[in-house]
This record gives C-alpha cells, sequence and structure tokens, in this order.
C-alpha cells in the first residue's frame, strides 16, 4: 500500500483514539489528517482509514465525497476561493471574480464557495485555505504578486 | 449602544493567551462555581433566561435539564459551525477570547454532569481553530481541564469539512460520529441529542461563552438587561450596504434602524435603506418601512414576518436588485440541500432554475407560479427546517418586493 501516515500523525492518532467513544469517529479527523499530509485523500489513504475506524472503505469513500473541502484529486494549483454569497456580492465579490478568472485561471485553481464567515471583510476570498479580505482587484494583485 | 458581556476582552490585546486573559477575569467564575451543586446552576441558568445563540432562541436551562436529568455518561458539545450567510459572531469568540469559551464549557459541563466535549467548528476556521486549540493546550497544561483539574473535562476540537447542513444539531452529531451530515428524524417529545446513543447537550459557541457571566454576576445581572422575553445581549452582525460592517454587541431590544445607524455606520455612501435581511439568511426579508419600527429580539421581529436568527443583519440599500439577491440566496440553498428530502432537494433546484429566467428578464406569469407553488411544498413535510426555511426567504422576497419580480416578466 502506498499510503502511511507520518510517525507523527500515527502518534496523534494513538491519542485522539482516546478522545472518542468509538473508532468510527476517527474518519473526519483522519481524512483531513490524510489531507494535510499528501495534499488529498488517495485511495491508499482511504483504505488506511477505514482499517483505523473499524469501518468498510466504502463508507469513509461516502463521507470524504460528502463533505465540499476534502480533495480526492491531487491539486496540481494553488487554489484561491472566492467567496459568492450575498454580503459579498453586494460588495462586489463578481469583480473580484472576473478579475481573478482573466488574470489567474492559469497559475491557480479558482473555486467559488459560499459564506465562509467574513462577511463584514467583503468581498473576501481565500489563498491556499487563508483569509483575504476587503478585497479590491489592485490588493488582490499585490497579494498575488508578492506570493 | 454596545453593552460588552461577551466582548468585553475583544478589543485587549492578546486575550487569547491565559496570561492575559487570567489578568482580565477569565475564570474567576469557577471559584464561584464550586459553591453551588449542579442543580443550583441549572436553576440559575433558567433563571436568567438565556436563550440559545445559534439561531432558534431555545431556553438554555430547560435543554440542560433534560440532559442533566439523565444518569451515566453525557457529552456537551459545542456548535461552532457557523455557516449562516450573513453570520460571523462565533468567530470572534473563538479568536479573540477562546478562554471565555472554555471557560463556559466547563461550568455547563459541571452543571450537566458530563466530563467530555467537543466543539466542532466548521472546515474553513482552521485559524480559528488553531487558536482555539493553543488555547486548550494552554488550560490543560494550567490543569484547568483534564483529570488533574478540580473538575475533569476533555475539550476536543472536531473541524467539519464544508458542510453548511452541519450546523444543524443531529447533523452535526452525524458528523461528529463518522458520518455524511444528514439530519435525523425529530422525536415527538422534547429529548436531548444523542451522541452515539448517549444524552448529549448542543449549545451554540456564544451561548455557552454567555455562561460564566451568569455564574459569576448572577441570573438578576443577565435579565437586568435586554428585554423580559429576551434576556442579555446578542453579538449581533452586520454586512451588506454599511458603513461599517462588523460585529457589536447589544442588549436585546434595541431598534434595529438605530443599531444600523449607530453601530453600522449607516447605509453605505449615504445611500436610502431598502431592505435589511435581518438574522442571517434564513430569516425573511425587511422592507425598509418595517426597518425602522423594528426592536432586534426574538418576539417583536416574529410580529413583523420575520425572526431574529442568528442576529447577523445584511443591510441592502436602494439600489439593490431584489431579484438578484434572491437569486443569490436560492443558489446557496440549492447548493447547501443535503439531499435526503425529495421536497428539498428537487424544490431549491427548481427554485434556483426558475430564478435564472428572471434575471434574464425572460419569466413568464407561470414561472411566478411555479415560484410560488414549489416554495409552498419546501414548506411540508422535511426531516428538517432547511427547506422550511428556503420558503420562508422566496415569500418574504414575494410578500414585500413582488413588483420587482413582475417587471422581468415578459
Ligand atoms: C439548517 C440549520 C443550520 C444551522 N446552523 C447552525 C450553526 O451554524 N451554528 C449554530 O450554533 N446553530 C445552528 N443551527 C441551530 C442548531 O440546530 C441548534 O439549534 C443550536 O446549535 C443549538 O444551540 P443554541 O440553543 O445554543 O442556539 C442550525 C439549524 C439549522 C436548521
Ligand atoms: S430539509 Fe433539506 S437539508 Fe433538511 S434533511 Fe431534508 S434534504 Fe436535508
Ligand atoms: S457572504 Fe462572503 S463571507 Fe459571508
Amino acid at each position: 500500500m502506498s499510503f502511511s501516515f507520518s510517525e507523527e500523525n500515527n502518534l496523534k492518532i494513538a491519542s485522539l483514539m482516546k478522545r472518542y467513544p468509538q473508532k468510527k469517529a476517527l474518519i473526519l479527523p483522519l481524512l483531513w489528517m490524510a489531507q494535510k499530509q499528501d495534499g488529498y485523500i488517495s485511495e491508499d489513504a482511504m483504505q488506511v482509514i477505514s482499517e483505523h475506524s473499524h469501518m468498510p472503505y466504502m463508507h469513509v469513500y461516502s463521507v470524504a465525497t460528502f463533505y465540499t473541502m476534502f480533495r480526492l484529486q491531487k491539486p496540481t494549483k494553488r487554489v484561491i476561493e472566492v467567496c459568492r454569497t450575498l454580503s459579498c456580492e453586494l460588495r462586489g465579490s463578481q469583480e473580484i471574480k472576473k478579475h481573478l478568472l482573466e488574470n489567474y485561471s492559469d497559475s491557480y485553481e479558482i473555486v467559488e464557495v459560499e459564506c465562509m464567515g467574513a462577511c463584514s471583510g467583503a468581498p473576501m476570498c481565500t489563498l491556499d485555505g487563508k483569509y483575504l479580505e476587503n478585497l479590491t482587484p489592485r490588493l488582490l494583485d499585490e497579494v498575488l504578486n508578492a506570493n | 449602544m454596545q453593552t460588552k458581556i461577551v466582548s468585553k476582552n475583544f478589543e485587549i490585546p492578546h486575550a487569547e493567551t491565559l496570561a492575559v486573559a487570567l489578568q482580565n477575569g477569565r475564570y474567576a467564575s469557577l471559584e464561584k462555581l464550586f459553591t453551588f451543586t449542579p442543580q443550583e446552576l441549572i436553576d440559575i441558568i433558567k433563571a436568567s433566561g438565556l436563550r440559545g445563540k445559534g439561531g432558534g432562541g431555545a431556553p438554555a436551562g430547560a435543554k440542560w435539564q433534560l440532559v442533566s436529568d439523565f444518569e451515566g455518561k453525557k457529552y456537551l458539545v459545542v456548535n461552532a459551525d457557523e455557516s449562516e450567510p450573513g453570520t460571523f459572531k462565533d468567530r470572534q469568540i473563538l479568536a479573540k477570547d477562546p478562554h471565555l469559551l472554555i471557560e463556559g464549557m466547563i461550568c455547563t459541563c459541571y452543571a450537566i454532569g458530563s466530563n467530555t466535549s467537543y466543539v466542532y467548528v466548521r472546515g474553513e476556521y482552521e485559524e480559528f481553530s488553531n487558536i482555539l486549540q493553543v488555547a486548550i493546550d494552554e488550560a490543560y497544561e494550567k490543569n484547568l481541564l483534564g483529570i488533574d483539574a478540580k473538575y475533569p473535562v476533555e475539550i476536543t476540537i472536531h473541524r467539519g469539512a464544508g458542510a453548511y447542513i452541519c450546523g444543524e444539531k443531529s447533523a452535526l452529531l452525524e458528523s461528529l460520529e463518522g458520518n455524511r451530515g444528514h439530519p435525523r428524524l425529530k422525536p415527538k417529545s422534547p429529548e436531548p441529542e444523542f451522541y452515539f446513543g448517549e444524552p448529549t447537550l448542543v449549545n451554540n459557541v456564544e451561548t455557552i461563552a454567555s455562561v460564566p457571566f451568569i455564574v459569576e454576576n448572577g441570573a438578576e445581572a443577565y435579565t437586568a438587561c435586554g428585554t423580559d422575553c429576551s434576556p442579555g445581549t446578542l453579538l449581533f452582525a452586520i454586512s451588506g450596504h454599511v458603513e461599517k460592517p462588523g460585529v457589536y454587541e447589544a442588549q436585546f431590544g434595541v431598534g434595529m434602524w438605530d443599531y444600523i445607524q449607530e453601530l453600522g455606520g449607516g447605509v453605505k455612501g449615504g445611500k436610502k435603506l431598502k431592505a435589511v435581511i435581518p438574522g442571517g439568511a434564513s430569516t425573511p426579508i425587511l422592507p425598509a418601512h418595517l426597518v425602522y419600527e423594528a426592536r432586534l429580539d426574538y418576539e417583536s421581529l416574529k410580529t413583523i414576518g420575520s425572526a431574529l436568527g442568528t442576529g447577523g443583519m445584511i443591510v441592502l440599500d436602494e439600489d439593490a436588485s431584489m431579484v438578484k439577491a434572491l437569486k443569490n440566496l436560492l443558489r446557496f440553498y440549492h447548493h447547501e440541500s443535503c439531499g435526503q428530502c425529495t421536497p428539498c432537494r428537487e424544490g431549491t433546484s427548481w427554485v434556483d432554475k426558475t430564478l435564472d429566467k428572471f434575471i434574464a428578464k425572460t419569466a413568464t406569469h407561470e414561472d411566478l407560479e411555479i415560484l410560488k407553488s414549489v416554495s409552498k411544498s419546501m414548506n411540508g413535510k422535511t426531516i428538517c427546517v432547511f427547506a422550511p426555511a428556503a420558503s420562508g426567504v422566496i415569500e418574504g422576497f414575494l410578500k414585500h418586493f413582488e413588483s420587482e419580480f413582475l417587471e422581468c416578466i415578459q
């Protein structure tokens, strides 16, 4: 099998086991752990998680596909998520999205997402999961060219 | 206009660290806590009138009692899923005063007789859950948590992974058990929730963060704020077309328009107000003339046909298109339906697509009827209130702004 958790993660799993009454509850934390480790969740990783959680592979797979933040494909580009929900739209998210698609879609994967709980900083996006708020096209250029 | 109970330490630099938190009164309630029996504490919470701040406003004390009445293993689960559009208050507690939440969790666990608790944080809040984790680690180190604490409590953070529906308490528990986040059928009589079959209390972050103040100062100090039916304060949030979007704590019962002007800085660019969605995207929209008379508490918003929800106001100015705004929200509902119930799965998809015709100005009178009848069918028998809430949103827009929809008809 080509996937195994790192030494460090195996230690974490051992201590996490004590935190939950049943091993099944480890599925989400371990999916996160696998994704952190590899950048995505491979079939082999789900197999390992299925063993840790004492649940069938298909259950782990069905859980992994339910949640939008789990990635089952290896990302080829860095990810920018743009919020498209109402507070952001009212403050110009469409302009931000357009700017991103026109200028950055070659080097970044641009994904539209629903409200990220940052409506006071609308319009907003995330870069590698980090929040960037009160965006303008110019500010985006500054951040993306500095990264 | 602000009354700071929960947000008292938000402006203090490094209040997220234990040292600064302790200097600023955190964990002080624990001294009082152990002078009460657990039942006395539940009675204090009941007397304080504390209501759940996750959107429903259910009395906290009664919920605690339900769980407390069970013998044996029990759990406390704090709901930090915070995914309701327009809502961004719980994140302030996680990031700015995590020790307040931990303190509240210790008090609550003691009251209901639980030693094991979880904080379910939406996956996107990684930054903020990391801050909370550091605070939890510090609290373990100082024996405020763990088996060597005066009252032993374990706190484990459980990260969600992008699913609005996991904020619904039974879906949240499914997710915490390692399943898809599908809401469960509701029991007929009042029951607590169950985690792996054991009785479980689910409360919102802000509800739990309000507990230390009540323990320390007594129920009367809490009922001295707010209204008779909605005592205390709420971390109201304001976004959209305002000058100063943000989170400002205020007493229940303050005027919505006063709040928008004084704390939100008024409508952006000096424009006129058109409407406000008062408490997160799931609450029916209010046109300006109702906003002027609205008060921010559960009862008064109900009497004018809306709801307080999470207290996250979204302000729309005179130039906002109501058709576009509704389209935006229906796309959200379509995207977030968990898919278990046919009226919800099919209905949210259908209304979302129908709205496209209004946006393109190619709608017919029949489309308007479809919108109305599908919306009605969503307000029927579904497992959770997600679909009925979507239906209420549509109804609100059509009730107050139907003319804008008629203008899109060929
Ligand atoms: C679709 C839906 C989404 C919800 N999302 C949240 C949420 O993100 N956070 C929250 O605290 N409560 C949310 N709730 C309410 C919870 O089901 C539950 O009532 C609440 O967490 C109980 O805590 P409280 O009584 O302290 O408010 C949601 C309810 C529904 C129906
Ligand atoms: S109403 Fe919608 S979100 Fe709620 S359980 Fe049914 S399908 Fe899922
Ligand atoms: S609407 Fe974009 S963060 Fe809330």
